[in-house]
């Protein structure tokens, strides 16, 4: 089983490293990709033990196909959460009342709490200051900008398939 | 074209260089990796203009070398500043 | 020519964040606040910037190098911040308040 997985992750990260490889070329031709192919075998088993990590077994077909529409709907937050900063920002009697909140998210694993911290540090007024297990501690701009969390929160939960728990509350 | 893309980069200079107010003044240390960080992003951008300003296409593997860089300066400072034992220098 | 305008108003619209960033950075007044213009403005001025350059590139080759740009600023950005925060917080440094009684939220 556990081989399995170690032979996918190995060729996953081979195909990575070759895309990385091509993209930095630029080119092609057959010399390029033959070069590109030997150096990324000999990195993917250099450094499998390190970025096979970053390989989670959540990152299924059907996620990479929700990427897309998360990235918008991100892009969407981002262009929003800008605008409001901006103009907190630009106010000269500059309205802020900051406060660290800690918020209990209900995301399972690693890599679903990293991809919430970071779209909570990209989105309106809040960015995730620690991160411990289930526990976020996020620093807010204003307290209205607390109110976005859950939202941000079933966004991830939708792209990466997960669903609420049933009798929990998913703020804390 | 080359004119207008030089000015946006002059005036993302001048931004860069106010920045740096911060990470010369910034009462804490994390103030200053802060303002290096907001430095660096200033200049990633100003290295992709000049590829275009210039129209030299390996400027731009300049730029996402600094990008990679840039990432690693600040990670590795943000840890080294949280280590255990560790005091503000006046 | 219209792409020339499309990519100019992209410049325009990066440079106005960058220049709301900066100002931001100035204004704040400690650490935690300083750090959404810098998270924010500044990533969203950084893409804006190169979204444009790319739409006066064209279709090439660059558009990837481009576009791996963009995502990887995106990644660190958030990232980076992440971090900042996090060694703050564990060296205690305190963070700023509003004062009840001072309305004007310029008491520092």
């Amino acid at each position: 089983m556990t081989s399995v997985r170690a032979l996918r992750n190995r060729i996953l990260l081979f195909f990575l490293l070759l895309l990385f490889w091509i993209v930095l070329t630029a080119s092609l031709a057959l010399h390029e990709l033959v070069m590109g192919a030997v150096c990324s075998a000999f990195v993917g088993v250099l450094t499998v033990s390190l970025l096979g990590r970053a390989l989670d077994p959540r990152i299924t077909p059907a996620v990479l196909l929700r990427i897309p529409v998360f990235m918008l709907r991100l892009a969407w937050e981002i262009v929003k959460a800008n605008i409001d900063v901006a103009k907190i920002i630009l106010n000269p009697r500059l309205p802020i009342d900051p406060r660290i909140v800690e918020y209990r998210t209900y995301l399972p694993g690693d890599l679903p709490r990293t991809v919430f911290s970071d779209s909570i540090t990209l989105t309106p007024g809040t960015v995730t200051v620690e991160l411990r297990g289930e526990v976020l501690n996020v620093h807010c701009l204003c307290p209205y900008h607390e109110e976005g969390l859950p939202g941000l929160e079933r966004l991830v939960a939708w792209l990466f398939g997960v669903r609420k728990p049933v009798g929990e509350e998913g703020n804390g | 074209m080359d004119r207008f893309l030089t000015a946006v980069a002059l005036v993302i200079s001048v931004n860069a260089f106010i920045c740096l107010y911060r990470a010369a003044v910034g009462p804490t240390t994390q103030d200053r990796v802060l303002g290096v960080n907001i430095v660096g992003t200033k200049t990633l951008v100003v290295v992709v203009l000049v590829t275009y300003i210039l129209a030299e296409n390996y400027f731009l593997d300049v730029a996402i070398v600094y990008a990679l860089l840039l990432f690693v300066v600040t990670v590795a400072l943000s840890r080294y500043l949280e280590a255990e034992g560790w005091k503000e220098v006046p | 020519m219209a792409k020339d305008i499309v990519a100019g108003i992209f410049c325009c619209v990066g440079t106005l964040f960058f220049i709301i960033g900066t100002t931001g950075l100035l204004r704040m007044p400690d650490l935690f606040t300083r750090l959404h213009p810098s998270t924010k403005c500044d990533t969203l001025g950084a893409c804006s910037v190169i979204v444009g350059m790319a739409v006066h590139n064209g279709w090439s080759w660059d558009l990837l190098k481009l576009a791996f740009i963009v995502c990887f600023l995106l990644l660190s950005s958030a990232t980076c911040g992440h971090a900042i925060g996090r060694s703050a917080l564990r060296r205690n440094i305190p963070y700023w308040k509003k004062k009840e009684a001072n309305e004007d939220g310029h008491g520092a």
